[in-house]
C-alpha cells in the first residue's frame, strides 16, 4: 500500500530535489546541453546585488507582515472570543479573503491603491490630505503590499488564535480577578504565555508564506518600483521562467531554502526559551 | 446484535446476522458468510492500482506521441500564431496549399494556449515536441533557437537567396544573418512602432501638423497637460507609456525612440553592449523630461477605460493593431492618425522605427525540410502576402510595400494603414544577439531608475547598463 506514495515521493520530491542538486553545478537554459561550471552559479551568487536586494525586500516584508498580522488577528480574535451578537457572521467575514483567490485580491487592491484613479488615495484627497504613491513610491510600495498581504491572510490567523484563546482554562482569569488584576495584566500575564504555542504556529507559517511572496509584486508592481518590491522568490522565479538560467535559478534557491530552515531555527529557539 | 469471527489460516469466517425461518418474530439464527482473507483483499487491491497505474502510463505514453503518430505520410506540421485573424489566414493558406499540392500535405493549427507563445515552443523544443514550421517566431529569440541547435539554416535550402533576395533589402538581410553567417529565419510580418495622436487635440492645442522633434512634443506637452479637476493632480496627458520595468515595455517606448534617434544603430554587437551613446542619452533625458514635468503619466493607467480614447492622454506609441481597436470602441467624434517617432531637433532625414518582427523558421526536427521550405515559400508570396494584409492588417515585411501597385487597392481602402506603409522602408527588427531579453531588461532596470524615478542621472544610468550587459555578455 505504500507503493502510490513511493512514487509520489520519487516523481514530485526525490527526483527534483536531486536534479536541482545537479543543475546548481551546471549552467543550462533548457534548450541546450547542461554544461558543468563547478562552483560558478554560486560565485555569481554572491556577486549579484539583485538577490541581496531581493532577500532584503523579504526581510523587510516580514519585518511589516508579521507583527501586523499577529497584533491584527490576536486582537481581533481576543474580540471575537467574548460574547457579542453576530460572533458566526464576524468570524466568517474575517475568514472570507483567506479562502478567495490571491489574484482576485491582489487586482482587487491594486485598484484600490491607484495613484489619481484608486479609492484610497481620492477618499484622502477628499478629507484634504495629499496622495500617497502606494504602488508607485519606492518607499511605499512594500508597505503596501504587506498590509494587502496581512489583509487576505488574518482570517486564518484569527481562528488559530480563538482555538488558542479557548484553550486557556478560565479559573486562570477568575484566580486573577480575585488577585484584583486588571485587564492587561491577565492579557499579559495570563493570555500571552498560555498561547505561545500558538503564537509560535502563527510566526512559522507567517514567516514561511512571508518568504514564499510572490503573486502580490508579480501581479502588482512587477518587482518595482526601482526594485523595491522584487522578492527573493520572485527574483528567483525570474531567472528560472524568464531568463532560463536554470542552474543560477536553482542555486539561489537552494540558497533562499537554507535560508528559510535558519530563520525559523532561530525563531524556534528564541521562542523555546520564551518559554 | 454483534459480529462473531472464526479465523482459520488466512480465511475469516463471519457469523454476519441471526436470522431464522419460522422463528418468532424478532429472532433470528446464525448466518455464515466466507469472506477472503485480509492479504487476498490486499493483493486485490494492489493489482487493480496496478492496473490504474499501467493503464495511466500508457495512455500518457499515447498522448505524448500522438503528435508524431498522427503525421500523415509525406506531410508537414505547421503553427500559426493563435490570434483570431492569423488563424484565418493560416487555414485559407493551407487549404489553398493542400488543394494544389494533394500528395504533399501541410497540417496546421494555432500554436497551443499558454502564458505566451515563447514558453510554448521552448517546451515543445524541450520536448522534442515542435512543429516543422512556427510563423511568429520573435526575432529576437531566433538567435537563443540557432545557438541551440534546434533550426535548419535556411540559406542551406535550395531557392533561399531568390527568394529573400526578391522579399527584402540588403539591410534587413543583414539585419537577420545569425552571428555564425547562415539565416535561418525568413522575414514575415511587421507591425512598425508610431506615434498615434489625437488629430482635434493637435489642431486644438496650436500645432498645424503633428509634433515630431522633442522640442515640439514638450511645446504639445505644456499645452495639454493640466489638472482638469482642480485637485492640484495633473489627470490629462500628452502622452503616456505602461510605467512598468518589464523588458518588453522597453521595445514600445525606449527602443523605438532609440533607432529614430540614432537611425537604427545596434544596442549590441558582437558580444559587447553598445548603447551608451548620444542617441540612448538624447533619449533617456527626453523622456526624464517628459515624465519630470507631467507630460507622460507616471502611474498604471492601463487598467482604466482606454485613456486614449477617452481623452485623458493626446498621443501614444503604439502600432497597426490599434486601427481595429479603436474603430471598434472610439466615439464618434474622435479623430486619429498616426505620425512618425519623435526625434532630437537635429535630427536629419528619414525616421526609422522598431517594428516587432516575426518570422518563420523549420524545425531542426522536420522530417521533410525541402516540402517544408516549398510550403513557406507558397505562404509569403506575393498573393498570400496581400490575403495576409486583408485578412490580418499586419504588413508583411517586403520591400517597397508603399509603392508596389499590387498592395495598392488594399491601402485605398485602408488608408490608416498607409503611414505604416511608409514607415515599412524605414525600420528596424532586434540585434542577431543571444540574451536579448535580459539586454532589455538591464536597461530597463536603469530606465526606471533614471526615467522615471530621476535616482540616477541619464549619464549614470547609461554607463550602468552597459557595465551590467557587458558583465551578463562575460559570464
Amino acid at each position: 500500500m505504500v507503493s502510490p506514495y513511493i512514487i509520489h515521493f520519487i516523481i514530485f520530491v526525490a527526483f527534483p530535489v536531486t536534479f536541482s542538486l545537479v543543475l546548481i553545478f551546471h549552467k543550462w537554459n533548457i534548450i541546450s546541453p547542461m554544461e558543468y561550471i563547478g562552483f560558478g552559479n554560486f560565485i555569481r551568487l554572491f556577486n549579484d546585488e539583485f538577490f541581496f536586494k531581493s532577500v532584503l525586500n523579504t526581510l523587510i516584508f516580514l519585518f511589516i507582515h508579521i507583527p501586523l498580522q499577529i497584533i491584527i488577528a490576536l486582537t481581533i480574535a481576543e474580540a471575537l472570543n467574548r460574547k457579542i451578537k453576530f460572533k458566526g457572521f464576524f468570524r466568517a467575514a474575517y475568514f472570507l479573503p483567506v479562502v478567495v483567490s490571491g489574484v482576485v485580491v491582489t487586482m482587487l487592491w491594486q485598484q484600490l491603491y491607484g495613484y489619481d484613479s484608486g479609492l484610497i488615495n481620492r477618499f484622502l484627497v477628499n478629507l484634504g490630505f495629499s496622495k500617497v504613491g502606494w504602488l508607485v513610491d519606492p518607499n511605499v510600495a512594500m508597505p503596501s503590499i504587506a498590509i494587502m498581504a496581512t489583509w487576505k491572510n488574518v482570517g486564518l490567523y484569527i481562528i488559530l488564535f480563538l482555538v488558542g484563546l479557548q484553550t486557556v482554562p478560565p479559573h486562570y482569569y477568575e484566580a486573577a480577578e480575585i488577585d484584583g488584576a486588571n485587564y492587561f495584566q491577565k492579557f499579559f500575564k495570563i493570555t500571552l504565555p498560555s498561547i505561545n504555542p500558538t503564537i509560535f504556529m502563527v510566526v512559522v507559517l507567517s514567516t514561511i508564506g512571508g518568504f514564499s511572496l510572490f503573486i502580490e509584486p508579480y501581479i502588482m508592481t512587477g518587482g518595482g518600483p526601482l526594485n523595491s518590491t522584487l522578492s527573493a522568490v520572485l527574483y528567483i522565479y525570474k531567472q528560472g521562467f524568464f531568463y532560463y538560467h536554470m542552474g543560477y535559478a536553482a542555486t539561489l534557491g537552494f540558497f533562499f531554502a537554507l535560508l528559510i530552515l535558519s530563520v525559523v531555527a532561530i525563531q524556534r529557539k528564541f521562542i523555546e526559551k520564551e518559554k | 446484535m454483534g459480529i462473531n469471527k472464526l479465523r482459520i489460516s488466512n480465511c475469516e469466517f463471519r457469523i454476519k446476522s441471526f436470522k431464522i425461518r419460522n422463528l418468532p418474530a424478532g429472532k433470528t439464527g446464525p448466518k455464515f458468510e466466507i469472506r477472503n482473507s485480509k492479504s487476498e483483499i490486499r493483493n486485490k487491491e494492489v493489482l487493480n492500482l496496478r492496473k490504474v497505474i499501467l493503464f495511466s502510463s500508457v495512455l500518457f505514453c499515447t498522448l505524448s506521441c500522438s503528435e508524431k503518430s498522427s503525421r500523415d505520410i509525406d506531410s508537414v506540421i505547421y503553427w500559426s500564431s493563435n490570434n483570431t485573424e492569423e488563424i484565418e489566414f493560416a487555414r485559407v493558406a493551407v487549404n489553398l496549399w493542400n488543394k494544389k499540392n494533394p500528395g504533399k500535405l501541410v497540417s496546421f493549427q494555432p500554436v497551443p494556449e499558454g502564458q505566451s507563445s515563447e514558453e510554448i515552443i521552448l517546451a515543445a523544443v524541450v520536448g522534442k515536441t515542435t512543429p516543422d514550421i512556427y510563423s511568429n517566431m520573435w526575432q529576437g529569440d531566433v538567435e537563443s533557437y540557432a545557438d541551440a541547435g534546434a533550426l535548419i539554416a535556411l540559406d542551406t535550402l535550395n531557392g533561399f537567396w531568390d527568394l529573400i533576395n526578391d522579399r527584402c533589402d540588403t539591410s534587413v538581410i543583414k539585419e537577420v544573418t545569425s552571428g555564425d553567417g547562415h539565416i535561418y529565419q525568413i522575414p514575415w510580418k511587421i507591425n512598425p512602432i508610431m506615434l498615434l495622436y489625437n488629430e482635434k487635440v493637435i489642431e486644438s492645442i496650436g500645432f498645424d501638423n503633428p509634433p515630431s522633434t522633442y522640442d515640439q512634443i514638450f511645446e504639445a506637452g505644456s499645452r495639454f497637460s493640466k489638472d482638469k479637476d482642480g485637485d492640484g493632480y495633473v489627470d490629462q496627458w500628452f502622452g503616456y507609456s505602461e510605467v512598468i520595468v518589464t523588458w518588453w515595455q522597453r521595445l514600445f517606448d525606449f527602443y523605438p525612440l532609440y533607432i529614430a534617434a540614432s537611425d537604427g544603430a545596434p544596442l549590441v554587437e558582437k558580444n559587447k553592449a553598445v548603447f551608451n551613446n548620444k542617441y540612448a542619452l538624447k533619449v533617456f533625458k527626453f523622456l526624464h523630461n517628459l515624465y519630470q514635468k507631467r507630460y507622460f503619466a507616471k502611474e498604471r493607467l492601463s487598467q482604466r477605460q482606454d485613456v486614449f480614447l477617452s481623452g485623458v492622454i493626446a498621443t501614444r506609441f503604439t502600432g497597426p493593431w490599434e486601427i481595429a481597436h479603436a474603430e471598434k470602441f472610439k466615439p464618434k467624434e474622435l479623430e486619429y492618425s498616426f505620425t512618425h517617432m519623435p526625434v532630437p531637433d537635429d535630427h536629419e532625414g528619414p525616421v526609422y522605427t522598431y517594428c516587432d518582427p516575426k518570422n518563420i523558421v523549420i524545425f531542426k526536427t522536420c522530417p521533410y525540410p525541402d516540402l517544408a521550405w516549398q510550403f513557406v515559400k507558397f505562404m509569403i508570396n506575393k498573393e498570400n502576402d496581400l490575403q495576409f494584409l486583408r485578412i490580418t492588417n499586419q504588413l508583411p515585411r517586403r520591400k517597397n510595400l508603399d509603392d508596389d501597385s499590387f498592395f495598392s487597392d488594399y491601402f485605398k481602402k485602408n488608408p490608416k494603414m498607409i503611414p505604416f506603409a511608409k514607415q515599412s522602408d524605414y525600420v528596424k527588427g532586434t540585434d542577431q544577439a543571444l540574451y536579448l531579453k535580459e539586454v532589455f531588461d538591464l536597461i530597463s532596470q536603469e530606465y526606471e531608475a533614471s526615467v522615471i524615478y530621476g535616482k540616477k542621472s541619464p549619464e549614470e544610468a547609461l554607463s550602468d547598463a552597459e557595465k551590467a550587459v557587458n558583465l551578463l555578455y562575460l559570464q
